[in-house]
Protein backbone atom coordinates (compact mmCIF):
# COMPACT_ATOMS: atom_id res chain seq x y z
CA UNK A 1 0.00 0.00 0.00
CA UNK A 2 1.41 3.24 -0.75
CA UNK A 3 1.40 6.04 1.91
CA UNK A 4 2.60 9.22 2.49
CA UNK A 5 5.15 10.52 5.32
CA UNK A 6 4.56 14.16 7.47
CA UNK A 7 7.76 14.81 8.56
CA UNK A 8 7.41 16.62 11.71
CA UNK A 9 10.42 18.30 14.09
CA UNK A 10 9.02 17.07 17.26
CA UNK A 11 6.89 14.25 19.17
CA UNK A 12 4.47 16.84 20.26
CA UNK A 13 3.97 18.55 16.92
CA UNK A 14 3.54 14.82 15.33
CA UNK A 15 0.80 14.29 17.97
CA UNK A 16 -0.78 17.84 17.24
CA UNK A 17 -0.86 17.04 13.63
CA UNK A 18 -2.09 13.67 13.99
CA UNK A 19 -4.70 14.72 16.74
CA UNK A 20 -5.96 17.59 13.94
CA UNK A 21 -6.00 15.00 11.29
CA UNK A 22 -8.29 12.68 13.63
CA UNK A 23 -10.33 15.65 14.64
CA UNK A 24 -11.15 15.83 11.00
CA UNK A 25 -11.76 11.78 10.46
CA UNK A 26 -8.38 11.15 8.33
CA UNK A 27 -6.72 8.33 9.94
CA UNK A 28 -3.08 8.73 10.93
CA UNK A 29 0.20 7.37 12.53
CA UNK A 30 2.97 8.38 14.32
CA UNK A 31 5.97 6.58 13.92
CA UNK A 32 9.56 7.45 14.06
CA UNK A 33 10.87 8.85 11.05
CA UNK A 34 13.23 6.66 8.82
CA UNK A 35 16.96 7.38 9.30
CA UNK A 36 17.02 8.52 5.84
CA UNK A 37 14.30 10.96 5.84
CA UNK A 38 14.96 12.05 9.36
CA UNK A 39 16.60 15.37 9.12
CA UNK A 40 19.09 16.32 11.54
CA UNK A 41 18.81 13.19 13.43
CA UNK A 42 15.62 11.95 15.15
CA UNK A 43 11.99 12.57 14.42
CA UNK A 44 8.97 11.82 14.43
CA UNK A 45 6.65 11.23 11.27
CA UNK A 46 2.62 11.11 10.43
CA UNK A 47 1.65 8.37 7.98
CA UNK A 48 -1.35 8.98 5.92
CA UNK A 49 -2.44 6.81 3.02
CA UNK A 50 -2.21 8.15 -0.32
CA UNK A 51 -6.00 9.02 -0.82
CA UNK A 52 -6.16 10.82 1.94
CA UNK A 53 -3.03 13.11 1.63
CA UNK A 54 -4.83 15.74 -0.86
CA UNK A 55 -7.30 16.26 2.08
CA UNK A 56 -5.31 16.18 4.89
CA UNK A 57 -2.89 18.41 3.32
CA UNK A 58 -6.09 20.97 3.29
CA UNK A 59 -6.88 20.21 7.25
CA UNK A 60 -3.29 20.70 7.97
CA UNK A 61 -3.27 24.50 6.05
CA UNK A 62 -6.48 25.33 7.33
CA UNK A 63 -5.19 24.47 11.31
CA UNK A 64 -1.91 26.56 10.61
CA UNK A 65 0.22 23.52 10.61
CA UNK A 66 1.20 22.87 6.78
CA UNK A 67 3.99 20.64 6.70
CA UNK A 68 7.67 21.03 5.65
CA UNK A 69 8.55 17.98 4.35
CA UNK A 70 6.30 15.04 2.97
CA UNK A 71 7.68 12.07 1.69
CA UNK A 72 6.23 9.13 -0.41
CA UNK A 73 7.12 5.45 -0.20
CA UNK A 74 8.37 3.73 -3.30
CA UNK A 75 7.51 0.74 -4.06
CA UNK A 76 11.21 -0.30 -3.43
CA UNK A 77 10.90 0.78 0.00
CA UNK A 78 12.99 4.00 -0.31
CA UNK A 79 11.47 7.53 0.14
CA UNK A 80 11.25 10.18 -1.97
CA UNK A 81 10.43 13.83 -0.80
CA UNK A 82 7.20 15.26 -2.81
CA UNK A 83 6.75 18.83 -4.08
CA UNK A 84 4.31 20.43 -2.11
CA UNK B 1 -5.17 12.79 60.31
CA UNK B 2 -6.92 16.00 60.08
CA UNK B 3 -4.78 17.41 57.30
CA UNK B 4 -4.59 20.91 56.97
CA UNK B 5 -1.54 21.92 54.54
CA UNK B 6 -2.61 21.67 51.02
CA UNK B 7 -1.24 24.67 50.34
CA UNK B 8 1.88 22.85 49.94
CA UNK B 9 0.90 19.44 49.10
CA UNK B 10 -2.57 17.79 48.89
CA UNK B 11 -2.18 14.96 50.24
CA UNK B 12 -5.51 13.19 49.73
CA UNK B 13 -6.27 12.84 46.07
CA UNK B 14 -8.55 11.60 43.36
CA UNK B 15 -8.53 7.80 43.12
CA UNK B 16 -7.87 7.96 39.95
CA UNK B 17 -4.52 9.63 40.31
CA UNK B 18 -2.85 6.89 42.42
CA UNK B 19 -4.65 4.19 39.97
CA UNK B 20 -2.68 6.22 36.53
CA UNK B 21 0.80 6.54 38.36
CA UNK B 22 0.41 2.16 38.85
CA UNK B 23 -0.58 2.03 35.59
CA UNK B 24 1.97 4.02 34.09
CA UNK B 25 4.37 2.05 35.84
CA UNK B 26 3.62 -1.06 34.81
CA UNK B 27 3.02 -0.12 31.15
CA UNK B 28 4.63 2.77 29.90
CA UNK B 29 8.10 3.67 29.13
CA UNK B 30 9.86 7.11 27.69
CA UNK B 31 8.02 9.38 24.93
CA UNK B 32 9.90 10.26 21.79
CA UNK B 33 12.55 7.33 22.82
CA UNK B 34 11.51 4.62 20.74
CA UNK B 35 8.73 3.51 17.79
CA UNK B 36 7.09 0.71 20.23
CA UNK B 37 3.83 0.27 22.44
CA UNK B 38 5.14 1.08 25.42
CA UNK B 39 6.91 4.31 24.29
CA UNK B 40 4.02 5.22 22.18
CA UNK B 41 1.56 4.57 25.20
CA UNK B 42 3.43 6.81 27.28
CA UNK B 43 3.74 9.68 24.33
CA UNK B 44 0.18 9.46 24.11
CA UNK B 45 -0.33 10.08 27.90
CA UNK B 46 2.30 13.20 28.17
CA UNK B 47 0.48 14.39 25.02
CA UNK B 48 -3.08 14.41 26.36
CA UNK B 49 -2.23 15.86 29.48
CA UNK B 50 -0.26 18.38 27.70
CA UNK B 51 -3.40 19.45 25.81
CA UNK B 52 -5.65 18.77 29.05
CA UNK B 53 -3.54 21.67 30.71
CA UNK B 54 -3.57 24.01 27.32
CA UNK B 55 -7.25 24.03 27.74
CA UNK B 56 -7.71 24.58 30.96
CA UNK B 57 -5.35 27.37 31.49
CA UNK B 58 -5.74 29.36 27.88
CA UNK B 59 -2.32 28.57 25.84
CA UNK B 60 -2.40 28.69 22.28
CA UNK B 61 -0.70 24.83 22.10
CA UNK B 62 -0.17 21.92 23.67
CA UNK B 63 3.50 22.58 22.49
CA UNK B 64 3.80 25.71 24.60
CA UNK B 65 3.18 23.74 27.90
CA UNK B 66 6.15 22.33 29.53
CA UNK B 67 6.20 20.12 31.93
CA UNK B 68 8.80 20.63 35.07
CA UNK B 69 9.83 19.24 38.77
CA UNK B 70 7.98 21.34 40.71
CA UNK B 71 6.71 25.32 40.42
CA UNK B 72 10.16 26.20 41.61
CA UNK B 73 11.87 24.91 38.45
CA UNK B 74 9.41 26.38 35.90
CA UNK B 75 9.75 29.95 38.01
CA UNK B 76 13.75 29.19 37.86
CA UNK B 77 13.25 28.79 33.55
CA UNK B 78 11.23 32.06 33.68
CA UNK B 79 13.67 33.70 35.14
CA UNK B 80 16.36 33.04 33.86
CA UNK B 81 14.88 33.40 30.42
CA UNK B 82 13.61 36.90 31.58
CA UNK B 83 15.78 38.08 33.48
CA UNK B 84 19.98 39.20 33.67
CA UNK B 85 22.39 39.87 35.87
CA UNK B 86 21.73 44.02 37.52
CA UNK B 87 18.60 43.93 36.04
CA UNK B 88 15.36 45.53 37.91
CA UNK B 89 12.72 42.99 38.77
CA UNK B 90 9.00 44.26 40.13
CA UNK B 91 7.44 41.83 42.13
CA UNK B 92 4.83 41.73 44.82
CA UNK B 93 5.16 41.60 48.38
CA UNK B 94 4.28 37.87 48.63
CA UNK B 95 6.48 35.93 46.79
CA UNK B 96 8.01 32.98 47.69
CA UNK B 97 11.90 32.13 47.94
CA UNK B 98 11.24 30.43 44.28
CA UNK B 99 10.62 33.62 42.92
CA UNK B 100 13.52 35.69 45.83
CA UNK B 101 16.44 32.80 45.25
CA UNK B 102 16.88 33.04 41.86
CA UNK B 103 16.47 36.76 41.19
CA UNK B 104 19.30 36.97 44.27
CA UNK B 105 21.43 34.37 42.67
CA UNK B 106 21.10 36.80 39.28
CA UNK B 107 22.24 39.99 41.66
CA UNK B 108 18.77 41.58 40.51
CA UNK B 109 17.26 44.96 41.65
CA UNK B 110 14.20 43.71 43.41
CA UNK B 111 11.50 46.45 43.45
CA UNK B 112 8.34 45.72 45.98
CA UNK B 113 4.63 46.42 45.14
CA UNK B 114 2.99 45.90 48.10
CA UNK B 115 -0.05 47.80 49.59
CA UNK B 116 -0.81 45.79 52.41
CA UNK B 117 -2.24 42.72 52.88
CA UNK B 118 -5.71 42.13 51.54
CA UNK B 119 -5.71 45.47 49.73
CA UNK B 120 -6.04 44.92 45.94
CA UNK B 121 -6.73 48.69 45.19
CA UNK B 122 -3.50 49.73 47.21
CA UNK B 123 -1.22 47.19 45.32
CA UNK B 124 -2.22 48.04 41.89
CA UNK B 125 -1.47 51.47 42.61
CA UNK B 126 1.61 50.53 44.09
CA UNK B 127 2.62 48.36 40.70
CA UNK B 128 1.56 51.28 38.63
CA UNK B 129 3.82 54.12 40.35
CA UNK B 130 6.88 50.84 39.62
CA UNK B 131 5.64 50.55 36.50
CA UNK B 132 6.29 53.88 35.81
CA UNK B 133 8.89 55.04 38.06
CA UNK B 134 11.44 52.19 36.77
CA UNK B 135 11.85 50.04 33.83
CA UNK B 136 12.11 46.64 34.78
CA UNK B 137 13.22 43.20 33.03
CA UNK B 138 9.95 41.90 34.24
CA UNK B 139 7.07 41.99 36.52
CA UNK B 140 6.56 38.24 38.65
CA UNK B 141 3.33 38.23 40.75
CA UNK B 142 2.17 35.21 42.76
CA UNK B 143 -1.75 35.09 42.11
CA UNK B 144 -2.53 33.92 45.66
CA UNK B 145 0.11 34.27 48.74
CA UNK B 146 1.05 31.21 49.88
CA UNK B 147 1.14 32.55 53.44
CA UNK B 148 -2.28 33.96 53.82
CA UNK B 149 -4.22 33.26 50.89
CA UNK B 150 -4.73 36.75 49.25
CA UNK B 151 -5.74 36.58 45.84
CA UNK B 152 -3.64 39.43 44.08
CA UNK B 153 -5.69 40.92 41.41
CA UNK B 154 -4.25 39.22 38.40
CA UNK B 155 -6.76 40.58 35.56
CA UNK B 156 -5.60 44.34 36.70
CA UNK B 157 -1.92 43.61 36.84
CA UNK B 158 -1.54 41.97 33.91
CA UNK B 159 -3.29 44.79 31.86
CA UNK B 160 -0.53 46.95 33.77
CA UNK B 161 2.12 45.69 32.90
CA UNK B 162 0.67 44.91 29.49
CA UNK B 163 0.35 48.78 28.76
CA UNK B 164 3.59 48.61 30.08
CA UNK B 165 4.91 46.57 28.10
CA UNK B 166 6.44 44.41 30.45
CA UNK B 167 6.70 40.93 30.92
CA UNK B 168 4.63 39.12 33.47
CA UNK B 169 5.45 36.13 35.28
CA UNK B 170 2.66 34.27 37.15
CA UNK B 171 3.45 31.96 40.14
CA UNK B 172 0.25 30.18 40.29
CA UNK B 173 1.28 27.80 42.87
CA UNK B 174 -1.72 28.66 45.25
CA UNK B 175 -4.15 29.21 42.51
CA UNK B 176 -3.72 26.86 39.42
CA UNK B 177 -6.97 24.15 39.99
CA UNK B 178 -9.04 26.91 42.23
CA UNK B 179 -9.13 30.03 40.17
CA UNK B 180 -8.96 30.58 36.56
CA UNK B 181 -5.36 30.94 34.85
CA UNK B 182 -5.70 32.80 31.86
CA UNK B 183 -2.53 32.75 30.17
CA UNK B 184 -3.99 34.27 27.16
CA UNK B 185 -5.87 36.76 28.71
CA UNK B 186 -2.92 37.81 30.76
CA UNK B 187 -0.89 37.84 27.36
CA UNK B 188 1.57 36.79 30.59
CA UNK B 189 5.10 35.65 29.31
CA UNK B 190 4.91 32.37 31.28
CA UNK B 191 3.04 31.10 34.43
CA UNK B 192 4.53 28.40 36.30
CA UNK B 193 2.50 25.90 38.87
CA UNK B 194 3.26 23.13 40.88
CA UNK B 195 1.60 19.70 39.96
CA UNK B 196 1.20 18.23 43.37
CA UNK B 197 -0.93 20.97 45.27
CA UNK B 198 -4.37 22.56 43.64
CA UNK B 199 -4.09 19.96 40.58
CA UNK B 200 -3.82 17.12 42.61
CA UNK B 201 -0.89 14.90 41.06
CA UNK B 202 2.17 13.52 42.29
CA UNK B 203 5.07 15.44 43.96
CA UNK B 204 7.50 15.86 41.21
CA UNK B 205 5.14 17.24 38.70
CA UNK B 206 4.67 21.26 37.66
CA UNK B 207 4.22 23.02 34.67
CA UNK B 208 5.16 26.06 32.98
CA UNK B 209 3.58 27.79 30.70
CA UNK B 210 4.91 29.42 28.10
CA UNK B 211 3.46 32.52 25.91
CA UNK B 212 5.38 34.04 22.39
CA UNK B 213 8.36 34.87 24.49
CA UNK B 214 11.35 32.51 23.17
CA UNK B 215 12.76 30.39 26.47
CA UNK B 216 15.87 29.29 27.32
CA UNK B 217 17.06 25.85 29.04
CA UNK B 218 18.46 25.07 32.40
CA UNK B 219 19.11 21.40 31.21
CA UNK B 220 20.90 20.48 28.17
CA UNK B 221 20.54 16.99 26.89
CA UNK B 222 18.76 14.35 24.76
CA UNK B 223 15.19 15.20 23.61
CA UNK B 224 14.34 12.21 21.24
CA UNK B 225 15.00 15.22 18.60
CA UNK B 226 16.96 16.49 16.11
CA UNK B 227 19.54 14.47 17.69
CA UNK B 228 22.62 15.24 14.95
CA UNK B 229 22.88 18.46 16.31
CA UNK B 230 25.03 19.76 19.49
CA UNK B 231 22.57 22.70 20.08
CA UNK B 232 19.28 22.27 22.13
CA UNK B 233 16.27 22.70 19.52
CA UNK B 234 14.61 25.97 19.10
CA UNK B 235 11.36 24.42 19.29
CA UNK B 236 9.10 23.78 22.61
CA UNK B 237 8.53 21.55 24.43
CA UNK B 238 11.82 20.32 23.35
CA UNK B 239 14.00 23.03 23.98
CA UNK B 240 13.03 22.85 27.62
CA UNK B 241 12.32 19.30 28.86
CA UNK B 242 16.11 17.38 28.23
CA UNK B 243 15.81 13.98 29.44
CA UNK B 244 13.65 11.36 30.16
CA UNK B 245 10.66 13.16 31.80
CA UNK B 246 8.56 11.68 34.99
CA UNK B 247 6.02 9.99 32.63
CA UNK B 248 4.32 8.31 35.87
CA UNK B 249 4.08 11.38 37.39
CA UNK B 250 2.45 13.08 34.72
CA UNK B 251 -0.37 10.27 34.16
CA UNK B 252 -0.94 10.97 38.12
CA UNK B 253 -1.37 14.45 37.11
CA UNK B 254 -3.44 14.07 33.97
CA UNK B 255 -5.89 12.15 36.28
CA UNK B 256 -5.58 15.32 38.21
CA UNK B 257 -6.32 17.59 35.84
CA UNK B 258 -9.32 16.18 34.86
CA UNK B 259 -10.62 15.78 38.20
CA UNK B 260 -10.65 19.53 38.82
CA UNK B 261 -12.07 19.77 35.02
CA UNK B 262 -15.17 17.95 35.74
CA UNK B 263 -15.32 19.27 39.22
CA UNK B 264 -14.73 22.64 38.05
CA UNK B 265 -12.46 25.53 39.49
CA UNK B 266 -15.07 27.50 40.64
CA UNK B 267 -16.86 25.14 42.63
CA UNK B 268 -13.57 23.65 44.62
CA UNK B 269 -12.97 27.93 45.17
CA UNK B 270 -15.94 27.69 46.60
CA UNK B 271 -15.66 24.99 48.63
CA UNK B 272 -12.72 26.05 50.44
CA UNK B 273 -13.68 29.58 50.97
CA UNK B 274 -16.94 28.18 53.15
CA UNK B 275 -14.48 26.12 55.13
CA UNK B 276 -12.37 29.22 55.39
CA UNK B 277 -15.14 31.27 56.29
CA UNK B 278 -15.97 28.67 58.87
CA UNK B 279 -12.53 27.98 60.71
CA UNK B 280 -12.59 32.02 60.90
CA UNK B 281 -16.06 31.62 62.82
CA UNK B 282 -14.87 28.76 64.76
CA UNK B 283 -11.25 30.23 65.89
CA UNK B 284 -12.27 33.54 66.68
CA UNK B 285 -14.14 32.85 69.40
CA UNK B 286 -10.37 31.23 70.87
CA UNK B 287 -9.24 33.79 73.50
CA UNK B 288 -5.85 34.92 72.43
CA UNK B 289 -6.00 34.18 69.25
CA UNK B 290 -4.92 36.67 66.24
CA UNK B 291 -6.64 35.31 62.66
CA UNK B 292 -5.67 37.18 59.62
CA UNK B 293 -8.84 37.34 58.13
CA UNK B 294 -9.43 38.56 54.66
CA UNK B 295 -12.74 36.80 54.21
CA UNK B 296 -15.16 39.86 54.28
CA UNK B 297 -13.00 41.40 50.90
CA UNK B 298 -13.59 37.73 48.88
CA UNK B 299 -9.63 38.14 47.98
CA UNK B 300 -8.77 35.00 50.21
CA UNK B 301 -8.53 31.43 49.13
CA UNK B 302 -8.53 28.10 50.98
CA UNK B 303 -5.44 28.90 53.09
CA UNK B 304 -5.64 31.03 56.82
CA UNK B 305 -2.44 31.84 58.70
CA UNK B 306 -2.63 32.46 62.67
CA UNK B 307 -1.29 33.28 65.85
CA UNK B 308 -1.66 32.84 69.38
CA UNK B 309 -0.79 34.85 71.83
CA UNK B 310 2.36 34.27 73.75
CA UNK B 311 2.57 30.71 71.87
CA UNK B 312 5.45 30.02 69.53
CA UNK B 313 3.92 29.09 66.19
CA UNK B 314 6.27 25.97 66.03
CA UNK B 315 5.37 24.99 69.04
CA UNK B 316 1.41 25.45 68.14
CA UNK B 317 1.85 23.27 64.77
CA UNK B 318 3.94 20.52 66.99
CA UNK B 319 0.79 20.55 69.52
CA UNK B 320 -1.32 20.46 66.69
CA UNK B 321 0.73 16.97 65.50
CA UNK B 322 0.65 15.19 68.34
CA UNK B 323 -3.18 15.28 68.15
CA UNK B 324 -3.13 14.65 64.56
CA UNK B 325 -3.60 17.82 63.09
CA UNK B 326 -1.34 18.63 60.02
CA UNK B 327 -0.58 22.18 59.46
CA UNK B 328 2.80 24.42 58.56
CA UNK B 329 4.26 27.00 60.67
CA UNK B 330 7.18 29.02 60.56
CA UNK B 331 7.89 31.08 57.53
CA UNK B 332 6.22 29.04 54.87
CA UNK B 333 9.26 29.85 52.78
CA UNK B 334 8.40 33.30 51.70
CA UNK B 335 9.92 35.67 54.14
CA UNK B 336 8.87 38.63 51.77
CA UNK B 337 5.40 38.26 52.55
CA UNK B 338 5.98 37.90 56.21
CA UNK B 339 7.68 41.16 55.48
CA UNK B 340 4.84 42.70 54.30
CA UNK B 341 2.33 41.60 56.69
CA UNK B 342 4.72 42.36 59.46
CA UNK B 343 5.24 39.11 61.17
CA UNK B 344 8.60 37.80 60.44
CA UNK B 345 10.16 37.98 63.11
CA UNK B 346 7.15 35.38 64.68
CA UNK B 347 5.95 33.44 61.95
CA UNK B 348 2.35 32.19 61.72
CA UNK B 349 0.74 28.90 61.57
CA UNK B 350 -1.46 28.02 58.56
CA UNK B 351 -4.16 26.20 58.41
CA UNK B 352 -5.22 25.33 54.38
CA UNK B 353 -7.93 23.62 53.16
CA UNK B 354 -8.26 20.88 49.70
CA UNK B 355 -11.27 20.13 47.37
CA UNK B 356 -11.57 16.93 50.30
CA UNK B 357 -11.97 18.63 53.62
CA UNK B 358 -15.31 18.77 55.53
CA UNK B 359 -17.24 21.10 57.82
CA UNK B 360 -16.24 18.81 60.47
CA UNK B 361 -12.79 18.28 60.36
CA UNK B 362 -12.50 22.06 60.54
CA UNK B 363 -15.35 21.75 64.00
CA UNK B 364 -12.51 19.27 64.82
CA UNK B 365 -9.71 21.32 63.95
CA UNK B 366 -11.15 24.17 66.09
CA UNK B 367 -12.00 22.24 69.40
CA UNK B 368 -8.24 20.15 69.10
CA UNK B 369 -6.76 23.94 68.98
CA UNK B 370 -8.81 25.26 71.71
CA UNK B 371 -7.43 22.34 73.64
CA UNK B 372 -4.01 22.81 73.32
CA UNK B 373 -3.83 26.65 74.00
Amino acid sequence: MVYYLIVCRSLTYAQRTAAALERAAITAHILRSPKTIAGEGCSHSVKVSQRNLAEALVVLKRAGMSPSRVYIMESDGSYKEVEL
Amino acid sequence: VIYLDSAATTLQKPPAVSGAVRNAMAHMASPGRGGHRAAMLAADTVFRCRETAARLFEVDSPEQVIFTLNATHALNLAIRTLVHPGDTVVISGYEHNAVTRPLKALDAHIVVADGGLFRPEAFLTELGDCLSRCQPAAVICTQVSNVFGYILPLDRAAALCGDAGVPLIVDASQSAGTLPVRLGTWKAAFAAMPGHKGLYGPQGTGLLLCGSRAAEPLLYGGTGSQSLRQEMPDFLPDRLEAGTQNVAGIAGLLAGLRYVQAAGTETILAHEQRLIRRMVRELSRIPGLRLFDGTDTGAQSGVLSFQAEGVDCEELGERLSRRGVAVRAGLHCAPYAHQSAGTLETGTVRASVSAFNTEGEIDRFAAILREVL
